[in-house]
């Protein structure tokens, strides 16, 4: 199964000028007929765009065409940078942004900020296809409310080359074997280097180290060093080094051995390291100041209840998603084994890691992974 | 004059004044605090890291500018001499060309060139030259070579400017009177396109120094330049940091610019 492409030649371009010209004029009938249908409570969808700060994995075209037919509420993505560039994003401007994604940590952290409200999630349709799990995150509950709309997971885990490494790599202190010189590559994020060295060097909150915890972790880090081939800026190219062998070990994402495979490369492994697993899991949030509250919950149910899309999300991205139904639809596709190789039915494994999530030293953080990593 | 006034005001002055305010207040839980300070600047000049990284940086500037002007000048003059008039538009556009695909590409492409199993590999395997893949991605090295793939049009193009409008005529005369042809090339033609190298090098050195995605791809752990960290500051929301980090990389570009205009003499490339 494949999503919906429509390659968009000159030629059907023009067409499609000339046809929404001349039916610019039927749209303000048709218009009125649809809000007729939906009935008078959803008349005030009408002409509503909503503006939405997310990452490029969480949503459709297609998906939000369908929500615009079924509600009347269009919607203007915006493709978000990291957690704190968001946090910063929607603190400065105000009411620009209608829905935020953040990831685990940073909810709570934006909503104690009074940057977003909370909802009653379980009233929403959509969220009768959440696995039960995600429809009670403890640490996103705001009373009997949600701050934010369950999306994806993901543990962070070791993946390396049996060929090569011949001890599995079960430790991060591993890692630093002059065996290994050139040969690990992870994906450029400060934070999680930093957290990966807490975890190393016993830190109690990998993401939210201590002073003193921050400087055993650079020093950590400067032991690692002389083994990262690259720091990379994508997913694909930690799969790409491990499938042309230039590098030996990657930390990534469930689902970078089956990615490995897929391109064609060597088997790959996965090791999970006994000092425990970073994570991550994401949401959509509703932002406080947002002029378009009152839809919110008839977007997100609208966007979230199309389970196609969900499933197709997990096999596009590959990282579990907590929609249950989704991978009901899997299996009736025939991906139950992929699926199930991204434990996708395991939702709980993500509330055991080490949640990503603001620091309380960014900036020390920061300053470690640079003097670190400078040329 | 006034509207270019009022243009050059808020599309420039503005903006680099804000930078200014931001790189003297300070960073605190992922807010700018309007706290004036110059703690940013302490910071970066008690960390030898920051002053290694931007003398590494200006290294693989001067490398990379160097050899695009060595590959770019002979270019030219080819083109600009013995190309038929015709011919020349078309090789242009052939120089101009790479700049229709987007920038990203361009360096990811390189990946499939230097990579272990890509092109230049793969090739001398299959010859029999080498058993194992040479390590050709992931250096300083590295990162000089695509820069000097992305900035050789701006190199070329500047120079056949300047190359074609050059009287051959002169270099004949020269060697009428005895100079040898490398003789004349040196002290007839040089001097009289230098605003061009000067153009030249300063539409491939500046932007250089300010690179941060090619070293991001190519350059691995060795190939880290100062735009990089710069941009790392930017992604955690460290805005402070970043624009403190960044003025003294401008200040730095712009005593270049100074030094440029007095070594090279180019008062009267300015009119002057």
């Amino acid at each position: 199964m494949s999503e919906e492409h429509t390659p968009l030649t000159r030629a059907e371009l023009l067409k499609r000028g000339g046809v929404a010209a001349a039916g610019l004029s039927a749209f303000g009938a048709s218009n009125a007929l649809a809000a007729t249908m939906r009935g008078a409570g959803a008349a005030s969808t009408e002409g509503v765009t909503l503006a939405w700060l997310t990452w490029f994995d969480h949503f459709f075209p297609q998906q939000l065409k369908t929500t615009l037919k079924q509600t009347g509420i269009a919607c203007h993505p915006k493709l978000a940078p990291s957690d704190s560039e968001i946090y910063t994003t929607i603190r400065t401007t105000g009411s620009q942004f209608d829905i935020a994604a953040m990831d685990a940590l940073w909810v709570p952290y934006a909503h104690k900020s009074g940057l977003t409200e909370s909802f009653d999630l379980n009233g929403m349709k959509a969220a009768k296809q959440l696995y039960p799990a995600a429809r009670d995150i403890a640490i996103w509950k705001d009373g009997s409310n949600s701050m934010a709309y369950p999306n994806g997971w993901s543990t962070i885990q070791t993946y390396y080359n049996p060929k090569f490494v011949k001890t599995k790599p079960d430790s991060y202190d591993a890692l630093l074997d002059p065996a290994y010189k050139k040969k690990i590559v992870y994906e450029n994020s400060p934070e999680t280097f930093v957290a990966f060295a807490g975890l190393a060097t016993g830190a109690k909150v990998p993401y939210d180290q201590t002073l003193p915890e921050i400087a055993r972790s650079k020093a950590w880090l400067e032991k690692l060093k002389p083994n990262i081939l690259k720091i990379v800026d994508q997913n694909f190219e930690t799969v790409n080094a491990l499938k042309d062998q230039s590098a030996w070990i990657g930390l990534g994402n469930l689902g970078v051995d089956l990615r490995v495979k897929a391109a064609g490369g060597p088997p790959i492994k996965v090791a999970y390291p006994k000092e425990g697993l970073l994570g991550w899991f994401d949401g959509e949030q509703m932002v406080k100041a947002s002029k378009h509250k009152d839809v919110f919950l008839t977007f997100m149910d609208s966007v979230e209840s199309q389970t196609y899309w969900a499933a197709q999300n997990f096999l596009k991205n590959g990282r579990p998603m907590f929609n249950e139904a989704a991978y009901k639809l899997l299996v009736k596709w025939g991906y139950k084994k992929r699926a199930d190789a991204f434990n996708y039915t395991k939702p709980d494994t993500i509330f055991k890691a080490h949640l990503q999530g603001p620091a309380r030293n960014p900036q020390a953080i920061t300053d470690a992974f640079n003097e670190v990593f400078g040329g | 004059m006034v509207p270019v006034a009022v243009y050059f005001g808020l599309f420039f002055v503005v903006p680099f004044a804000l930078i200014v305010c931001f790189s003297f207040w300070v960073d605190s839980n992922y807010t700018v605090v309007h706290h004036w300070t110059i703690e940013n600047y302490r910071y970066f000049a008690s960390q030898s890291v920051y002053v290694h990284t931007m003398w590494s940086t200006l290294w693989v500037a001067l490398a990379s500018t160097a050899i695009t002007l060595g590959l770019a000048f002979p270019f030219s003059y080819w083109l600009a001499r013995y190309v038929p008039r015709g011919l020349q538009k078309l090789l242009l556009v052939l120089v101009i060309v790479p700049f229709w695909t987007s920038y990203l590409l361009r360096v990811y492409s390189w990946l499939n060139i230097l990579g272990d199993n890509g092109l230049i590999n793969t090739t001398l395997q299959k010859l029999g030259l080498i058993d194992q893949p040479l390590s050709l991605l992931y250096h300083r090295w590295t990162v000089v070579v695509v820069l000097v793939y992305l900035y050789f049009p701006f190199a070329a193009l500047t120079l056949y400017s300047s190359i074609d409008r050059f009287d051959w005529d002169q270099l004949l005369a020269a060697m009428d009177l005895g100079a040898s042809p490398v003789t004349a090339l040196r002290r007839i033609l040089i001097p009289q396109i230098r605003p061009g190298i000067t153009a030249a090098v300063i539409f491939v050195l500046i932007p250089i120094l300010g690179e941060y995605l090619a070293p991001q791809i190519v350059g691995g752990t060795d190939g880290i330049m100062i735009g990089n960290q710069i941009d790392e500051f930017q992604k955690y929301a460290l805005y402070a940091r970043a624009a403190s980090l960044s003025l003294l990389v401008a200040a730095f570009i712009v005593l270049l610019l100074i030094l440029f205009r007095r070594s090279l003499g180019t008062r009267e490339a300015y009119g002057a």
